[in-house]
């Protein structure tokens, strides 16, 4: 007969190699467990830096004011204004290149603990479809393990995701270096920051460029429902919410994102300041860092506008 | 469907238990669909190009074996290579040549509103043109039969392993292998598990990690300094070994698990002692083959002018080969300083190796890390044109490495490190395979537990410092 | 021509384009056997042959020869 089924012919070549395969999964197992938990051991000891901060913000915080958003957040909201003006603790959770899965994911792991008075989200929505803010999302992987909440948000990044957070490694993924270096003392000077706040400081006013693209882009619905679920859940919890599109030193010919903002916080009745277009700040380049962040001194003249409009906020409504 | 992707790593395991469960008589059948399916993944339409490929190659080389007149069997062939080329040319070349002409007119003060079209090209299309151009001629040449049966043409000209990066193969060797009744072996199936792990290896945890600080580094070349410039410009090579050679390495290593032999793309390029070594150690699969279809027949068209006549054979080689990898003036230029290179040194050889017999350097350690050095220069030198996005930034490039100078930009250091991390494994390897082939063996170790820590430990590396996300692999593009 | 007599007449051919004085042809020798024996000088030597025997190869001749042997049979095939 022709046909042969090789496959059963050969019983002990396959045995053999699904054999030594096994092996090499077992050996494998022990050392990722092994490393992996070493990894994890040491990441959660880091007393400064990213991922300390994110620790805290996630496990920690108790302040009344939080802040949370990308690094426009990190830079522009410098605590002691707010402290001194509204009389509340405040904690900075913004986070370097990370979008609105990080936010979420952290209002989530907050809102379980406990409800802050204010929260204030930072967002130049970016409502774009692109790989980019799903991969920053590897910055909350050595949380998926142990914070249930943010799950859904992670898995968001393939179908496979779970899969993959069966390693115990993986969740490192890159970052032993830095995580030995953050377990030194030298990276509590290097990695300094105030309650979160990390200031930039700017030694001349950038170049400011003028776009002219009026194009549209494709909107990721994931990432809108993502800040939908934000603010709604943070309106839900009980706190004061206030949507903040800080000051740009750039012209845009359109601003998508600030178009589905405003029509989600209108719809929410929550306050959204709509710095973008900002006349007071466009003309003075001294105050930034860059075309879209502000220095030291720019943040704590932007923090007293807020914390002033907050304020007077506070004293009008009714409770 | 790429190889680093995770529904690679779904897809091949279950195509190849299929494989070899089905009765080996049709068992071609079973690699065919699952060749269609992994380029179907990538994107549905250029599969009717592929088909389109396959057909008009099937026809020509029926018609050219059934042909008794040598010179309709020429028609056949010029015919089959012109119509293949076309897709070819038009999704690489006719941007560019549009906007030439759109260039030409405006500056005549013409006003000719072409349209401009911005194309996406077709992945694998410069690799499965080539092959089956190389079938074509092969069919032509009377070096293989013209196959029959058109499934297993069509499975030569889109075999998944194969399709998107190469090696560049050939019908002689592929054809008796997808036809070949064997049952899975298992040294051939370790053999292959063997490849791909290290072809992973340098992608994920070499190309990738490289990739990022050399990018860096390119996307603003008029804000870093010469230091900088020339750090990125010496890494890039070993950015395009690992990314090229890694995944050729994982195209082999699958093909070999399901019981096919393919040629060798990469062999430890950087311990070439000239540039005529390095051209026969790196991208093989690409030079054999303009070697048998270009540089071959030119240069026996020209034999007549000798010395000359070869030497222009070469420099028209290496520029097709320029243009293979991109439509740009930068390719035209970095396949010429190819041509150049080599062609020197043919003029050259003789002075050369009497004077190195004379002194009875070939042996000497020195002597061949000085030609590795000076070849990895040379090559590290003509890949400026091969990164940079223009020329005015190729040339900016060389200005800059010339006239300005600073501190070493650093960026995130831990990408640096892990990248030269990398880098040193992949070249300690290299080294130990060149020099000391028996020693320090690792995947290949008589212990097995040798053996299995290896594999365990590599696995790992690439878990603890490969790029997962956003990878992309270079030469896609191509 | 016999078999030894177009050896006889290659041996200086092979001498002078490989540079090589102490080059001993046999049926059996390849490019490999050959310091110099590459792409290009492979090429040269298809043109000396044919001054030197006055007879012109094909394209397709070049690709069947295998060895040295190939090539005798295929120069002796044109004498």
């Amino acid at each position: 007969m022709e046909v042969s089924l090789f496959i059963f012919n050969s019983d002990g070549m396959i045995k053999k190699l699904i054999y030594n395969i096994l092996l090499v999964a077992g050996v494998l197992f022990i050392l990722d467990f092994a490393i992996g938990r070493t990894l994890r051991h040491f990441y959660f000891r880091e007393i400064a830096g990213f991922h300390y901060r994110t620790t805290y913000s996630m496990e920690k915080t108790m302040e009344d004011v939080l802040i949370f958003g990308a690094s426009r957040a990190n830079h522009h909201y410098v605590p002691e204004i707010f402290g001194d003006s509204l009389k509340m603790t405040f904690y900075n959770t913004g986070r370097d290149g990370n979008g609105i899965f990080y936010q979420a994911a952290l209002l989530k792991s907050v809102l379980k603990r406990y409800t802050p008075k204010i929260i204030i989200l930072d967002y130049k929505g970016e409502f774009w479809k692109g790989p980019l803010e799903y991969d920053q999302m590897s910055s909350l992987m050595p949380y998926y393990r142990t914070h249930k909440e943010i799950r859904p948000i992670i898995e968001l990044r393939s179908p496979y995701e779970k899969l993959k957070l069966g390693s115990e490694t993986y969740p490192f993924n890159s970052q032993i270096l830095t995580i030995a270096m953050g377990n030194l003392d030298i990276n509590k000077t290097r990695n300094a920051d105030n309650k979160g706040y990390v200031p930039l400081e700017a030694t001349h006013a950038p170049e400011l460029k003028v776009y002219t693209s009026t194009a549209s882009y494709e909107v990721d619905s994931n990432k809108v429902n993502a800040f939908k679920d934000f603010v709604t859940s943070a309106k839900a919890s009980g706190a004061k919410v206030y949507v903040v599109y800080s000051p740009l030193y750039q012209k845009l010919a359109r601003y998508q994102e600030n178009e589905i903002c405003s029509e989600i916080c209108a719809r929410e009745k929550i306050p959204f300041f709509d710095f973008s277009r900002d006349t007071f700040f466009l003309q003075r380049g001294n105050l930034f860092y860059d075309g879209v962040h502000l220095n030291h001194k720019g943040a704590i003249l932007f923090s007293n506008i807020i914390a002033g409009k907050i304020k007077a906020g506070l004293n009008n409504s009714p409770d | 469907m790429v190889f680093t992707s995770f529904n690679f790593l779904i897809f091949f395991p279950l195509l190849a238990t299929l494989y070899f469960l089905f009765p080996t008589k049709h068992r071609w059948l079973i690699l065919l669909a699952g060749s269609y399916f992994f380029y179907i993944n990538i994107k549905p339409v250029y599969a009717l190009l592929l088909a389109g490929v396959t057909l008009s190659t099937y026809l020509f080389t029926r018609l050219i074996d059934n042909t008794p007149n040598e010179s309709r069997k020429k028609t056949y062939l010029v015919l089959n290579i012109v119509l293949i080329l076309l897709p070819l040319f038009f999704f690489k070349y006719f941007g560019v040549v549009n906007e030439g002409i759109f260039g030409l007119l405006e500056s005549l003060n013409v006003r000719w509103p072409l349209p401009s079209i911005e194309l996406l090209l077709p992945v694998g299309i410069s690799f499965y043109t080539f092959m089956a151009i190389g079938y074509t001629i092969d069919v032509y040449n009377e070096e293989v039969a013209a196959e029959k049966n058109l499934g297993i043409v069509a499975l030569f000209v889109s075999f998944f392993p194969l399709i998107l990066s190469g090696p560049i193969e050939r019908a002689g060797n592929m054809l008796p292998q997808f036809r070949a009744r064997k049952g899975p072996d298992y040294d051939m199936i370790v053999g292959g598990m063997k490849l791909m792990l290290w072809g992973y290896f340098m992608k994920l945890v070499v190309a990738d990690r490289v990739g990022i600080y050399v990018d860096a580094v390119y996307h603003n070349i008029g804000e870093h300094n010469g230091t900088s410039l020339l750090f990125a410009a010496a890494l890039y090579p070993f950015q395009v070994y690992a990314d090229l050679g890694g995944y050729s390495l994982i195209a082999i290593g699958t093909a070999k698990i399901l019981g096919m032999n393919v040629m060798d793309n990469f062999r430890r390029p950087f311990f070439a002692t000239s540039m005529a070594e390095f051209w026969r150690r790196w991208h093989i699969s690409l030079i054999s083959w303009l070697t048998d279809y270009v540089y071959t027949p030119l240069s026996f068209a020209f034999r007549k002018y000798r010395v000359r006549g070869i030497v222009t054979a070469l420099l028209i080689t290496f520029l097709i080969s320029g243009v293979w990898h991109g439509a740009s003036l930068t390719f035209v230029i970095w396949g010429l300083m190819q041509g150049i290179f080599v062609s020197i040194e043919a003029l050259t050889v003789k002075p050369r190796n009497n004077f190195a017999q004379r002194f009875n350097l070939k042996k000497r350690g020195w002597y061949i890390a000085v030609g590795c050095l000076v070849t990895f220069t040379l090559f590290a030198a003509s890949q400026v044109f091969a990164r940079a996005d223009n020329l005015q930034d190729a040339f900016l490039v060389y200005a800059r490495i010339l006239s300005t100078s600073g501190p070493l930009f650093i960026g995130v250091p831990s990408i640096l490190l892990f990248g030269l991390f990398g880098i040193g494994m992949m070249m300690l390897k290299d080294f130990t395979d060149e020099f000391m082939p028996s020693r320090f063996l690792l995947f290949e170790n008589k212990h097995k537990p040798v053996r299995i820590l290896s594999y365990s430990a590599v696995i790992l590396l690439i878990f603890l410092i490969g790029v997962f996300d956003g990878g992309e692999f270079i030469y896609f593009q191509f | 021509m016999e078999r030894t007599d177009i050896v006889t007449k290659l041996t200086p051919i092979f001498k002078k384009v490989f540079n090589d004085d102490s080059i001993i042809i046999t049926d059996g020798l390849t490019a490999n056997d050959v310091a110099n024996w590459d792409s290009l000088s492979h090429m040269l030597l298809i043109a000396e042959v044919e001054t030197g025997f006055a007879i012109k190869f094909k394209l397709k001749d070049l690709n069947k020869m295998r060895n040295v042997g190939d090539m005798i049979d295929i120069i002796s095939s044109k004498l």
